[in-house]
C-alpha cells in the first residue's frame, strides 16, 4: 500500500489561534527571467495567501526587477512574473517592501513599478529583517 | 539577531546585500562559495572584518576551498556546532 504523501500545503494550512500568529517575511532577491528562481518564491507567495497565513514581500538587489512595469514575457514562453506580482495584493498580502539603494543604484523609481510599495533604506531594512517571525530568502 | 548563512562569493550582490542587511547580535557563517569572501588580504575580507556581525565559516568548505592556511582569524565550527547555531538563532537567512 502506499504511503500517503504530507504535502508542502498540508503544512502551511495549520490552524493556529489569532495570537500565536507569526508573520514571515518572503525576501526576494533574484531577477525575474534570468532562472526559475523567481517564479518558485512568487508561487510560495500566493500559496502563503491562500493559506492565510501573514506575509509581507521585501525585494532586494536584482530582485526588485521583478516589479518593473511592462514585462511582455510572452516571446520567451514563461508567465509574466510583473503581471503576477501586481495581483499579489488581491490575495491577503500585506506590505511590499522595497529597497530603496537597489532601486536607485538600476535607475529605477517608484513609478517604474507594478504596484504601490514601501521604500526601505537601509537602518530600516535591518529593523525589518529582525522584527519578522520568520524569514525565507528566495 | 538573525543568523546569516552566505553562500555566495565575494563578487555576488548577494555578499554585499548579505553585509548590508547583518546587525550587531546576528552572526554570519561562510560556507560553499562564501568562503571565498574569508580571504585574507582580499577587498572582501576587508568589508567582512568592519561588520559588526560575528563571523564563522564552515570547517569542510573551507578546507574543500583550499583555504585553511588562507582564511586565519575566522572561527571554523563543524556541522555540528552549525546545527546548534540555527537552533540558537530565532532566526534564519540564507544568501545565494
Amino acid at each position: 500500500m502506499q504511503r500517503p504523501i504530507v504535502t508542502v500545503w498540508s503544512l502551511l494550512a495549520v490552524d493556529v489561534s489569532e495570537k500565536d500568529r507569526k508573520r514571515s517575511l518572503v525576501v526576494m532577491r533574484q531577477s525575474p527571467y534570468g532562472s526559475s528562481l523567481s517564479r518558485a518564491s512568487v508561487d510560495l507567495a500566493l500559496a502563503m495567501g491562500a493559506f492565510e497565513q501573514d506575509y509581507d514581500l521585501l525585494f532586494m538587489g536584482p530582485g526588485v526587477l521583478q516589479l518593473v512595469a511592462a514585462q511582455d514575457s510572452e516571446k520567451i514562453g514563461v508567465k509574466n512574473i510583473g503581471r503576477i506580482l501586481s495581483s499579489l495584493p488581491l490575495y491577503d498580502m500585506e506590505s511590499v517592501y522595497v529597497d530603496a539603494a537597489a532601486l536607485e543604484r538600476y535607475g529605477l523609481n517608484e513609478a517604474s513599478l507594478v504596484l504601490p510599495v514601501k521604500l526601505l533604506d537601509d537602518p530600516s531594512l535591518r529593523s525589518l529583517l529582525n522584527d519578522s517571525d520568520h524569514l525565507i530568502g528566495c | 539577531m538573525l543568523l546569516h548563512t552566505l553562500n555566495a562569493g565575494p563578487d555576488s550582490t548577494s555578499f554585499l546585500d548579505c553585509l548590508r542587511s547583518a546587525q550587531k547580535g546576528d552572526a554570519i557563517v561562510l560556507l560553499g562559495e562564501g568562503v571565498y569572501c574569508a580571504l585574507d588580504n582580499s577587498a572582501a575580507r576587508k568589508k567582512l572584518d568592519e561588520s559588526p556581525a560575528r563571523l564563522l565559516a564552515l570547517a569542510s568548505d573551507v578546507s574543500a576551498a583550499g583555504l585553511s592556511d588562507k582564511a586565519s582569524g575566522i572561527p571554523l565550527i563543524d556541522m555540528d556546532a552549525f546545527v546548534a547555531l540555527s537552533e540558537f538563532y530565532p532566526r534564519q537567512l540564507t544568501w545565494y
